[in-house]
């Protein structure tokens, strides 16, 4: 049946968990275009057909006419499929983003596609370039902190090399305990690299 | 009409509607049971709603209304709206219904997928609330994918209530990176 493709690769969405990405699936996208290109070819062969008869293509309603009506309605079909796939995704990713900054993990990333990973990156540059000019950060948290320090736990070894705002560096092996400006450790903790601590 | 990229939507008109075609077409393979590459008029063929749309808004099909939405299911739900399995019927019963109604000429379906979706969605709402994950994963195989959104919904409002009431860290791990935490060693 026709446009069975494209609805499987949005039912992937669909069935995939809320807000979590699968590995882009190039193959079955690949085959839906290629269905479209069928559509197409199939389409023009027919118009084609009633032009050869004589016929005026926009008032003649044989039935070359609605076969092509129906590839036209598969292909309007399948685009929208398509694009419904490719939105939604970006629509993830921008929400990662914002969560994680413009450091995508790896374990991501390899879910990706090519031109996904492009609009990773130049979506996450205009963010710089807007945020710049407003002289705004607008990643941080959106709930006023009570306290501006914050104290956290370590869970992944992160080495001695991340300089915090304060230009001062900090030796962040695993389970070791920090106080932390809250600025500085946001990110950290969205990635799943410390966990915040409760008194 | 709804959201272009919603992809509730986009599978709701992907169910099918059998229809009866009026004029004929040619170059399409939609019909199975034809020999050519054809659909000869008066020839019974199920159709993806999508495409039934279009081509009853154009007079080329005729539509019948879809098998989940008969007699009996009626019945069914009027006798005791909660118990009856609609997810293995159709899993968007209320979108699928709400579409195709004006199509049909079905003057009562309104009325019955209203007084359907209110005998369900009280179960729907204290189950949520109250059950505990087995006897909750039981109900879950009977609902429509509207039915589990507000089923989801109404559990992660009572988490979240909880975790006010308990205070919880702010600040989280995002949750898109998964579950599982990543072994480090």
């Amino acid at each position: 049946m026709y446009g069975k493709k494209a609805s499987e690769l949005v039912k992937e969405i669909a069935s995939s968990e809320k807000g979590q990405l699968t590995p882009f699936s190039s193959d079955l996208f690949d085959e839906v275009i290629e269905e479209c290109k069928q559509h197409y070819h199939e389409l023009e062969c027919l118009i084609r057909r009633m032009e050869d008869q004589g016929l005026n293509v926009e008032t003649a309603k044989n039935e070359d006419h609605y076969g092509a009506l129906i590839h036209h309605l598969s292909l309007v079909r399948n685009k929208r499929c398509l694009m419904a796939y490719l939105y939604n995704r970006a629509e993830i990713l921008r929400t990662l983003m914002w969560k994680v900054g413009s450091v995508i993990p790896e374990e991501i990333k390899e879910k990706l596609s090519y031109s996904e990973k492009e609009y990773i990156t130049k979506h996450s540059s205009s963010l710089k370039k807007y945020m710049s000019s407003v002289e705004l950060d607008l990643e941080v948290d959106m709930v006023p902190p009570k306290d501006p320090y914050i104290k956290v736990r370590v869970l992944d070894d992160l080495g001695g090399d991340i300089l915090l705002s304060d230009d001062k560096k900090a030796n962040f092996t695993r389970h070791s305990m920090h106080f932390l400006k809250r600025t500085d450790a946001e990110q950290l903790i969205s990635q799943g690299k410390m966990e915040e601590l409760k008194d | 009409m709804a959201n272009y990229y919603d992809i509730d939507d986009i599978l709701a008109e992907e169910e099918l509607v059998s229809v009866v075609f009026q004029k004929g077409a040619n170059g399409v393979g939609i019909d199975p049971s034809a020999e050519a590459y054809s659909v000869e008029p008066g020839s019974k063929v199920k159709l993806p709603f999508w495409l039934a749309y279009e081509l009853h808004a154009r007079q080329v099909v005729t539509m019948k209304l879809p098998a989940c939405f008969n007699q009996q299911t009626r019945l069914e739900l009027g006798a005791d709206g909660k118990a009856v399995d609609l997810r293995s019927r159709c899993l968007y019963f209320y979108e699928f219904g709400c579409k195709i109604a004006p199509l049909v000429g079905d003057r009562d379906m309104g009325s019955f997928l209203l007084s359907a979706f209110r005998n369900r969605y009280q179960e729907v709402l204290a189950k949520a609330h109250s059950a505990a994950y087995t006897a909750a994963s039981k109900l879950l195989t009977l609902l429509t994918k509207e039915e589990i959104n507000l089923y989801e919904a109404a559990q992660s409002s009572m988490a979240a209530f909880k975790k006010w009431r308990m205070g919880g860290p702010r600040l989280q791990r995002a949750s898109v990176l998964g579950r599982k935490r990543k072994s480090t060693d």
